[in-house]
């Protein structure tokens, strides 16, 4: 059953012990949708739409809380898009459209009451391609805060501080803050958009591939970071790269042209998957 | 298999948004209704555009009706005698040869800028290595950035005496000068709009071609520009709109004299377009006479010209621009 | 066979190709080279002492005590010049002649009763001033040359100079003797000829030289001075020592132009040196000297251009294009937006881009003729102003020109900014209207400025719209906007075409355009700069 084809993922595993949380390894679940205090976003039968072609279709799922959440698949299996549906960044294509329900924290998105500023200020959200606006690394931090009517420039210093501190970027650019964001290396630049995103103080951060356009250094210290982010967020991370998903979550999903294959906690997906499609994948035989 | 819930994680403090998710119900008017407004003020001061052009068509059709109701259209589109100084009734107002002179000029400048705009535009797409191409292409724009007066001032200052002295014309402001310029500054629009539609011709389609045994000219007069020929054309017309909107190159070069040259080729004699003549004139005119809406008229008409053939260069840009995306 | 002639063909059409470009490129050089070498001259060139006399009394430019000495110096050369000058007009001008020695006479009476010598002694010498006074009019009467100069010789010796040495019947007798010895060598018949040819001499030596110290100055600031500039001094000496005659070799073609030395008018003469004096004394005569007057793009123009530069028509130009940007860049980067960030795919929208197209292809005239009939005549008056042609009508009507173009550069600046950077904003909580105005536009910026800086020159070179719009050739320097004001582009028109005195000046015509030309090239070289920066940094990131 256990088939890992790749070596690697064996030490990840072990290193990393997923097992801290005192998970019974053996309990095999069928459904995902079970109801449960901590699910902090929750999906009902969700489809997204672009145009008539569906993103996604039919997404039934549950993500916790303080803990981190993988999703995997191959490309253009909508992983993007079903991250992106959870802060409506979607909204930006023309032509989307949503069926079936995504809540977070029990308030569904795709209501017409939702407040949007709000949503976004709290669901947080880093890119796959690093994209630091064109201002210093103070104003690019500072940018989510002023929004929200921050002016006192004490508060904002303490702010950024805190921030780049968290985004563990702090020690490499408190000489210079006015320094251009651009300036900053592939990797630093990707962490000053994590420290970016935690300036609006969010309770969900949604990563989509976060690591895909930087080297595995660069790649390691943000994986660090991730560890470190997890016991005060919600993180839900979409990777192309398995042994990634293998390092650094507790719940992984594995999507497939649309849908939602299978979910289960990040050991029992890599160690004995229940479907056909996630062994062949995880095992590298297609994807 | 049990259904024991996946997370086991002990609830621990829940997690609390602290900033209300929902919007109240005054927060969606207020949003909805300013989202509303900034889009209606962004709206209205896109719509200037439209504003602009209507006010144009409005005034200048506003202005050349008197002298339409008054001397009706036939008589202006075909007598060739232009004596709008003219006392009272003896004024006349026949615009047939500044049409004439227009057409001479810019069909004249065509003939001279298509065939070497095409060219080039070839060279630039298809010929030139990289490094050329990249010195070649400012100094074309170049070309389309020196104003027409300037133009003008090198048609009458230094082509004309060179052309009354070494070609033996009795003027050197004559159709054949303002043609020359015209076709100067119609190239550069030709070779841009040209080379575009020409680079947008898909590598697969040269490299077939090349691959069954073609030169690189067969391939491009046989393939390449049968293919890209809407976005030629449209260069072309767009280039033709240059030329007939011309006004100070025409004013300064052509020696402007209202008449269609007698034998019809020969384009060493003086002519008169249409922009010159109300460059010319209207300074000189009372305001409300004759002469001054006749002129209007003269304004209508290349209003109209310029408009069918922007029209025109719009459905080629667009069917070009189809194309371009069912090869993609 | 046909295989060679495929290759020959292939071979031709690449080589036409590409000569074609060549051809355009020489073109080009054709058209900015001979412009830009005369026009240069208009800055750099080699002035005379005329010019720094010129620049120093309008504007009080350079250094008083070395102008002073410079003309002092030059005085003296000319001194010379204008003696042979006078000698000369002494044998020709008769009737002035007579006049001076009648008004000599005269003074001679005057000075002396001032003597209070006896009177008979006084009657004596007035007699004797009389009698010479006569027989010198019957002389500068007299056509015949041999009595001419015995009648002098007589006289002469009847009254010797040193008689009345310091007396102004001296200056008569000296007079009649340059008078003889002109006599001697010009042909006294053709006297009238002479003084035709000669006041020729004297008003085209005036245009080189300026007016003689002393000579009432003329009221025109253009005939004040003589030749300023090194190359005008050497065409107006060219005028002197020929003269141009236009004749027809044959009938119905151009008449050509034949040359003759103007000293054969005066063969044999005591003037016959003087051309070739005039020309080996030139340069002491004006001192040329190299100029940097880089005051031309400063100074304002005297009558016909003559002298001074086009810091008006710059201004101007400034002005018009500037204020019309102040109408055009924010409805157009507006408008800009709108079509790319919030309109959909829709009729209305489609509509407006066919009247921004419409709007880009309407005839530069015609946009004349509309700010004439709009601005001019329905707005002015509206707004409660004189209905008259002005800087503020003129820029309206710029603004709408350049609409479009602004409208097409800053949509497709806008369009080429990065999806994620709209998305990292709006993740962060921004609207849709902040997200444009804090991160989309100031994105867009480099491109939306490249296409500023395009229309910026493009507005700058127009010429028709403002025919009638607020452009005028001559005329005040504009108090407020409410005035019309010269510009570049239509002062390079009038000062080719409408101005009579500017053909005289090529240096001044070449220099308006060229002027307008480096402008609109600058301008076009900082959007080039942009540009390569924003491509160059979108490749680097
Ligand atoms: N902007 C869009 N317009 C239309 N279809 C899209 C768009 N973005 C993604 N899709 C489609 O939605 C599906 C899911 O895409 P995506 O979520 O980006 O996949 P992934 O991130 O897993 O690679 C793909 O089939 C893709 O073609
Ligand atoms: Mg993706």
């Amino acid at each position: 059953m256990i088939s890992l084809s790749i070596p690697s993922l064996h030490n990840a595993l072990d290193e990393k012990s997923i097992g801290n949380m005192d998970v019974d390894e053996n309990v095999a679940i069928e459904q995902f949708s079970v109801e449960n205090e901590n699910a902090i976003v929750r999906a009902r039968n969700f489809s997204l739409f672009y145009g008539h072609t569906a993103g996604v279709k039919d997404i039934t799922l549950d993500i916790y809380s303080r803990a981190v959440t993988a999703i995997i698949g191959p490309s253009g299996c909508g992983k993007s898009t079903f991250l992106r549906s959870i802060n409506r960044i979607n909204d930006l294509i023309p032509n989307t459209h949503a069926e079936g329900t995504l809540e977070v924290s029990g308030h569904d998105v795709y209501d017409k009451r939702i407040n949007l500023v709000n949503l976004r200020q709290q669901v947080g959200m880093v890119f796959q391609k690093h994209n630091p606006f064109a201002k210093s690394i103070y104003d690019n931090i500072a940018y989510g805060p002023r929004l929200t009517g921050m002016r006192k420039k004490s508060e904002l210093n303490d702010l950024v501080e805190e921030c780049l501190r968290g985004a563990a970027l702090w020690d490499e650019v408190k000489e210079d803050l006015n320094r251009s964001a651009l300036a900053l290396s592939g990797g630093q630049q990707q962490r000053l958009c994590i420290a970016r995103a935690l300036a609006t103080r969010p309770k969900i951060l949604l990563m989509d591939e976060p690591c895909s356009a930087l080297d595995p250094l660069a790649t390691a210290r943000i994986e660090g970071l991730i560890e470190q982010l997890k016991s005060k967020y919600t993180i839900i991370i979409v990777t192309h790269n398995m042994q990634q998903a293998a390092r650094v979550s507790e719940y992984t999903a594995f999507f497939c042209l649309g849908e939602l294959i299978e979910y289960n906690r990040t050991k029992k997906i890599f160690t004995s998957p229940q479907k056909k499609q996630t062994d062949d994948y995880i095992s590298g035989r297609f994807g | 298999m049990t259904s024991e819930p996946l997370n086991t994680i002990p609830p621990g403090e829940p997690v609390v948004f602290t900033q209300p998710l929902y919007l109240s119900p005054g927060e969606d008017l207020v949003g909805y209704i300013s989202d509303l407004a900034g889009r209606f003020i962004l709206f209205m001061i896109t719509c200037a555009s439209v504003l602009a052009v209507l006010l144009i068509f409005g005034f200048v059709i506003r202005e050349a009706v008197p002298f339409i109701t008054k001397h009706g259209v036939i008589d202006f589109l075909t007598s060739t005698s232009w004596f709008p100084q003219a006392e009272g009734a003896k004024a006349e107002f026949g615009g047939l040869a500044l049409i004439t002179g227009t057409l001479y000029v810019t069909i004249a400048a065509l003939f001279i800028s298509v065939p070497l705009g095409l060219l080039a535009a070839v060279f630039l797409s298809d010929i030139a290595p990289f490094k050329v191409r990249q010195i070649c292409k400012p100094i074309i724009e170049i070309l389309a950035a020196i104003p027409s007066v300037a133009y003008g001032f090198f048609a009458v200052m230094v082509l004309a005496p060179w052309m009354q002295k070494h070609l033996g014309f009795t003027t050197g402001t004559n159709a054949l000068n303002a043609s020359i310029i015209l076709s100067i500054m119609a190239l550069p629009t030709i070779i841009s709009v040209a080379e575009d539609s020409l680079s947008a011709v898909g590598r697969d389609i040269r490299e077939a071609s090349y691959s069954l045994g073609a030169t690189r000219a067969e391939t491009t007069i046989k393939i390449v520009i049968p293919a890209a020929h809407s976005g030629i054309i449209a260069g072309v017309v767009l280039g033709m709109m240059r030329a007939i909107g011309e006004t100070m190159v025409v004013w300064m070069a052509s020696g402007n004299a209202s008449q269609i040259p007698h034998p019809w080729w020969d384009l060493s004699q003086s002519i008169r377009t249409m922009t010159a003549t109300i460059a010319g004139e209207l300074g000189e005119t009372p305001r409300d006479s004759d002469h001054y809406h006749a002129l209007f008229a003269v304004g209508l008409l290349l209003l109209v010209f310029t408009f069918v053939l922007n029209m025109v260069s719009e459905f080629f840009l667009a069917r070009f621009k189809r194309r371009r995306e069912v090869t993609r | 066979m046909s295989m060679m002639l495929r290759k020959i063909t292939d071979k031709s059409f690449t080589g036409l190709a590409g000569f074609s470009v060549v051809l355009i490129i020489m073109a080009l050089a054709v058209v900015l080279g001979p412009m830009i070498w005369i026009g240069a001259t208009a800055v750099v060139f080699k002035g005379t002492v005329e010019f720094r006399e010129l620049q120093y009394d309008l504007h009080q430019r350079g250094d008083r005590g070395r102008l002073k000495s410079e003309t002092s110096e030059v005085e003296k050369v000319r001194k010379k010049i204008y003696a042979q000058i006078d000698q000369f007009k002494r044998g020709i001008d008769t009737e002035s002649l007579v006049a001076e020695s009648r008004k000599k006479y005269r003074e001679y009476k005057i000075f002396l009763k001032s003597q209070n010598l006896p009177d008979e002694q006084c009657d004596k010498l007035e007699d004797n001033a009389k009698e010479i006074r006569n027989t010198l009019a019957d002389v500068y009467d007299s056509t015949d040359k041999d009595t001419i100069i015995k009648t002098l010789d007589e006289l002469f010796a009847a009254y010797p100079a040193k008689q009345f040495e310091h007396t102004p019947v001296a200056e008569m007798l000296a007079a009649a003797h340059d008078y003889q010895t002109v006599a001697r060598t010009i042909d006294l018949s053709n006297r009238e000829k002479y003084a035709e040819s000669l006041a020729e001499v004297q008003e085209r030596l005036t245009k080189l030289l300026g007016p003689r110290p002393g000579e009432d100055k003329p009221a025109l600031i253009m005939e004040q001075y003589g030749a300023t500039r090194w190359d005008v001094a050497q065409k107006q000496l060219k005028m002197i020592l020929w003269i141009e005659d236009w004749e027809e070799t044959e009938p119905g073609k151009p008449m050509t132009k034949k040359l003759t030395p103007r000293s054969n008018q005066f063969a044999g003469t005591t003037l016959e040196s003087f051309f070739k004096n005039l020309e080996t004394d030139l340069p002491n005569l004006l001192k040329p000297q190299r100029e940097f007057y880089w005051q031309y793009f400063i100074d304002d123009s005297t009558e016909g251009y003559y002298y001074g530069g086009v810091g008006p028509e710059i201004i101007g130009t400034l002005l018009f294009t500037v204020m019309g940007m102040l109408f055009a860049v924010p409805i157009g980067i507006i408008s800009a937006s709108y079509l790319v960030e919030y309109a959909g795919d829709n009729i209305i929208v489609r509509t407006i881009r066919i009247c921004v197209n419409t709007l880009a292809g309407v005839p530069s005239i015609v946009f004349g003729l509309f700010g004439l009939v709009f601005f001019v005549k329905v707005l002015m008056p509206a707004l409660g102003y004189e209905s008259k042609p002005c800087i503020l009508t003129g820029s309206m009507t710029l603004a709408i020109l350049i609409l479009p173009v602004i409208i097409r550069a800053s949509e497709e600046a806008i369009r080429s900014v990065p999806l994620t950077y709209k998305e990292a904003s709006l993740a962060l909580g921004a609207g849709k209207f902040r997200t444009l105005v804090k991160v989309t536009l100031p994105a867009a910026l480099p491109g939306i400025l490249t296409g500023i800086i395009l229309s910026l020159s493009r507005a700058a070179g127009e010429t028709a719209p403002l025919l009638f719009a607020g452009a005028i050739a001559v005329g005040p320097i504009p108090e407020s906007i409410l005035e019309p004001s010269r510009v570049l582009s239509y002062g390079s028109y009038d000062i080719a075409v409408g101005d009579r005195y500017a053909s005289m000046v090529p240096h001044k015509q070449f220099g308006m355009v060229v002027t307008l030309i480096m402008l609109v090239l600058c301008l076009n070289i900082v959007a080039f700069v942009i540009r390569s920066r924003v491509s160059r940094n979108l490749r680097g990131q």
